[in-house]
């Protein structure tokens, strides 16, 4: 492991090549005035002015965000409560299904998840009246259906590695529990809460079947205008989106790991 | 140890813990499959919502009961579907050992450089998949069309004479698989093998082994894990892949995803749906099974 | 050298009008099969600084933690101050424990770790800062008040987790291996300032330690365990001089054991017929019928060398010097009789070792009083 291993290393490089040539190719004709991937016409900013004054696609951003940021909140609750009763519960009854239940949700396709929810909500309107039609709220509920399982995985590992003593700690100096779990534990698992929510929000965000099948007319969500524009081929305002997106990211991450040195 | 003398506190926090989830779970996630299974046995028709019921009272006392095997039938008899399932589960099963081949050595790359390096090296790694999937796959669109760069960049090496027909093709399902699903399979991987001992490989140079013997004989056998985490955290979701067969690949070769997607939208056939998705299931079920089976091992040999 | 335990004049143990403290009564706990504390039954006094002694997986630790209440007996009752506590949750108990690992919480800095249990108890602001800064003075740690744990050294942070586990004014303090992570120097000192701590305080300690030096320094009762169960209570002195079993006599120090029976009862003596050929009497004031299997304990430096070296005679034996190992103040002979069993004996370098007492192939004679060792039957 000291020495270097050049063919080890050239995979690792091809690696990140292979991952990051597709973005940053799009990242370029963003600035292409061309329309054409192979014709380069010159350096223009024209795309990006078209993208924000796209109405019908600002309208999806706006919904889909908010989607994201309530399907996350709520996510996290959920999810974190989960991880709490796999870490802390023992051996309770029912335990292998929630074990079950938490990590189907995972590794699920999302025509199936999609399919089956929508047929949820069409049942449920028939017996009960609720939901009237479909939209922000269809969409919400089905991403918390998956996003609380990705949430608890990533806040149980860090539970789990969470020294127990601390909390014990607690207890003995006259701590009840509910103090214990408000004012220790969850201080020490903040990161994990946070990348959690931070997951939940992106898987949101990001996506299409799940939200075709459980939309109305009116929601349209953000990957589904993408998605219908991308339909055709290439669109550069696509490109200035993308763009716009893996700086907004980049930045983020950036922003992140400079705080996290700080401490 | 938690007492089993339960405080009321205790007691409250068991049901919050386990009975909140538990419950949005089994509405939410269970449930719908239920009705997927009951909307499979439905025949289609022109109304809202577009599929019979199941049983209906037709006279006092007599409850009739419809249950429509048509759909199965059809499944099972029109070639289709079948060869669209089995499409689907190659193409699965390429995008997971594309993943595994290219995955495993960039795993490997990151888990044995130095320490300081390898969290910068892996936020690499997951940058891409903080940024919207859609796109991503669909920058390939630009990259792999007869018009686009690739192939411009093999023209003007000279290595080709014509375009290559790449997109629309199952060689760009493949490509669009395995560079949405890498990360997937390297996180894992990174994860098991950072946890391995070092020890170990010192231990087996010292009895003599060459390194690369020391790798298949010992890391490789003990990664075993993480290949298997991994392989299911593609190989299962791929089989009922939409959004890359349907910008990448060829109206011809079919994924069972896609075909759902059709009968639900174009066909308004939902019970043909519903019964797709049930077969998808049942076909997911075993592969599920094995991976929840292993990670109990994992987890209970290192307790 | 009188060591600090030794200080004390009261032994409330050996007064039948005192009330325990601490009363552990016939208490189990059971983890499955496993009987991690198997029928205990123990009594502490006020005052005490006393330790749980034994190997890892011997239960101290667990019986620990049921005095703290992190667990719950599987039968039996634990009354501190008189008052039944079994059922009690850790926070509600007048008692703190200070953690092996000292648990800092990691993201207050010291001032709020110490801080931490006068604020469950509601502790106004005014008092809370003087008692934060009492405790900061008891423990020398004033300076360090603003940082984090993780600025500390180990002896800082273990000084902290005494601070914020004294700032309640517990009447019972746990330690679990108080001086288990320090070096040996460090180790030394705070050995004398813990219990000098507590004897200003007036504070029973109760601690757990595997190190049997550290013990028998420190404690003014010490309790043996092995398996679950309590092997022998007693003071130091009474646990090295007068071990109760072979256990504890081989747990403590290193002990010569001469297995034997007994012949004949002489007023406040044993005789006994010893394995390696010899005859010994020795003091047993118990009551023990002839015939019965013994063995008889005598440390190290309890045997002599014989000034007058004779075949016949109770109380010695004959050897070949096999192993010397110096240890520049005390030299340890071990010595292979004709029998061939194997006998320690510790002797004091009185002279420097160019003009040592003995050599290796040399042949002695060993002797020792009847006073000098116990009398074991199991």
């Amino acid at each position: 492991m000291k020495r270097r291993s050049w063919p080890l290393l050239s995979v690792l490089a091809f690696g990140y090549a292979f991952l990051y040539v597709p973005i940053l190719l799009l990242i370029l004709y963003s600035f292409n005035e061309s329309r054409l991937v192979t014709v380069w016409s010159g350096f223009s900013f024209k795309w990006y002015g078209e993208l924000l004054h796209n109405r019908q696609l600002l309208d999806a951003a706006w919904l889909s965000v908010r989607i994201a940021a309530v399907n996350a909140t709520i996510a996290l609750v959920l999810g974190t409560l989960a991880a709490n009763a796999l870490v802390r519960h023992g051996r309770f009854r029912g335990r292998t299904g929630l074990e079950l239940l938490l990590t189907a949700p995972l590794v699920m396709p999302d025509v199936i998840i999609g399919l089956s929810m929508l047929l949820l909500f069409v049942a449920l309107q028939q017996t009960i009246g609720w939901p009237d039609g479909r939209g922000f709220s269809t969409i919400t509920i089905a991403h918390i259906t998956f996003s609380l399982a990705y949430v608890a995985v990533v806040v149980r590992s860090r539970l789990a590695r969470m020294d127990s003593s601390l909390e014990e700690a607690a207890m003995d100096l006259g701590a009840r529990p509910l103090t214990v779990y408000l004012r220790i534990t969850l201080p020490l698992i903040a990161p994990a809460l946070l990348s959690g929510w931070l997951l939940a929000f992106t898987l949101s965000l990001d996506d299409l079947v799940i939200a075709s099948f459980v939309s109305g007319p009116g929601s349209t969500t953000l990957p589904m205008v993408i998605y219908s524009s991308v339909r055709m081929g290439v669109s550069p305002q696509i490109n200035a989106l993308a763009t716009l997106v893996v700086v907004l990211v980049a930045l983020a991450v950036v922003v992140a790991g400079f705080s996290l040195r700080r401490r | 140890m938690k007492p089993r003398h339960a405080s009321d506190e205790h007691r409250l926090s068991r049901l919050v813990n386990i009975g909140l989830p538990y419950l949005w779970l089994g509405l939410f996630f269970l449930l719908p499959f239920v009705i997927v299974l009951r909307i499979s046995l439905a025949e289609p028709q022109l109304a809202q919502p577009p599929y019979t019921a199941l049983w209906e009272w037709v006279e006092q006392g007599i409850l009739q009961i419809r249950l429509n095997l048509g759909n199965f039938q059809l499944i099972r008899e029109d070639d289709i579907y079948l060869a669209a399932l089995l499409n689907s589960l190659w193409v699965a099963l390429m995008g997971t050992l594309g993943c595994l081949l290219l995955g495993y050595p960039m795993a490997y790359a990151i888990a044995t450089a130095p320490e300081r390096r390898r969290i910068p090296l892996l936020m690499l790694i997951i940058l891409p998949f903080w940024t919207s999937f859609l796109i991503r796959v669909y920058a390939w669109i630009g990259l792999l069309n007869a018009n686009g760069l690739l192939n411009n960049f093999l023209l003007w090496l000279g290595v080709i004479d014509t375009p290559l027909k790449i997109l629309h093709t199952q060689t760009a399902v493949y490509i669009g698989v395995i560079y949405s699903y890498l990360p997937f399979m390297i996180l894992p991987l990174y994860a098991n093998l950072t946890r391995l001992d070092p020890t170990l490989l010192e231990a087996a140079a010292d009895l003599g082994c060459r390194p690369f013997r020391a790798f298949t004989r010992v890391t490789l056998p003990l990664s075993m894990p993480g290949i298997v985490a991994g392989s299911m955290l593609v190989f299962i979701p791929v089989v009922g892949e939409f959004v890359i067969p349907d910008l990448l690949g060829s109206p011809g070769s079919l994924m069972i995803g896609k075909l759902m997607w059709t009968e639900f939208f174009a066909n308004k056939d939902w019970p043909l749906a519903s019964a797709l998705a049930i077969v998808l299931l049942a076909v997911l079920v075993v592969p599920f099974v094995l991976m929840q089976r292993l990670q109990q091992d994992d987890e209970g040999g290192r307790t | 050298m009188p060591s600090p335990s030794d200080r004390r004049p009261l032994e409330p143990w050996q007064d039948p009008k005192a009330a325990p403290y601490v009363r552990i009564d016939r208490v189990t706990k059971q983890f499955g099969d496993v009987y991690a504390v198997d029928d205990v039954s123990l009594n502490i006094f006020q005052g005490e600084f006393f330790s749980l002694l034994g190997s890892s997986g011997c239960g101290k630790s667990t019986l620990l933690r049921l005095l703290a209440g992190l667990e719950y007996p599987t039968s039996g009752r634990i009354y501190i101050d008189g008052v039944d506590v079994t059922d009690v949750p850790p926070y509600s108990r007048p008692v703190n424990m200070m953690f092996q690992s000292y648990a800092l919480f990691p993201h207050m800095t010291v001032e709020q770790n110490i801080e931490f249990g006068l604020k469950q108890d509601r502790l106004p602001r005014r008092e809370r800062a003087e008692r934060v800064n009492e405790m900061l003075d008891l423990l020398k740690i004033t300076p360090l008040r603003k940082r984090r744990p993780d600025q500390l050294s180990g002896g800082q942070r273990q000084r902290v987790a005494l601070a914020r586990s004294l700032a309640k004014h517990p009447k019972l303090l746990l330690l679990d291996e108080p001086l288990g992570a320090l070096d040996k120097r460090l180790r030394e000192n705070t050995q004398f300032e813990l219990v000098n701590l507590q004897e200003r305080l007036g504070i029973t300690f109760v601690t757990v330690t595997h190190d049997q030096e550290e013990a028998m320094t420190m404690s003014s009762r010490i309790a043996v365990m092995d398996a679950g169960q309590i092997m022998q209570v007693d003071t130091p002195t009474a646990i090295y001089e007068f071990p109760n079993s072979r256990f504890v006599a081989e747990f403590i120090g290193s002990v010569n054991l001469f297995e034997g029976k007994i012949v004949a009862i002489q007023g406040d003596d044993v005789l006994i017929e010893a394995q390696f050929g010899g005859l010994m009497r020795m003091r047993s004031l118990q009551p023990h019928p002839i015939g019965t299997p013994a063995v008889v304990a005598i440390r190290p430096e309890k045997l002599r060398l014989c000034q007058t070296p004779s075949d016949d005679g109770v109380n010695r034996l004959q050897g070949v010097v096999e192993d010397i190992a110096y240890l520049g103040d005390v030299s340890i002979y071990r010595i292979r009789t004709g029998g061939g069993t194997l006998v320690e004996m510790t002797l004091t370098n009185i002279q420097p070792r160019t003009e040592q007492a003995l050599t290796w192939e040399q042949e002695v004679w060993v002797e020792w009083s009847p006073t000098s060792g116990v009398v074991l039957t199991d």
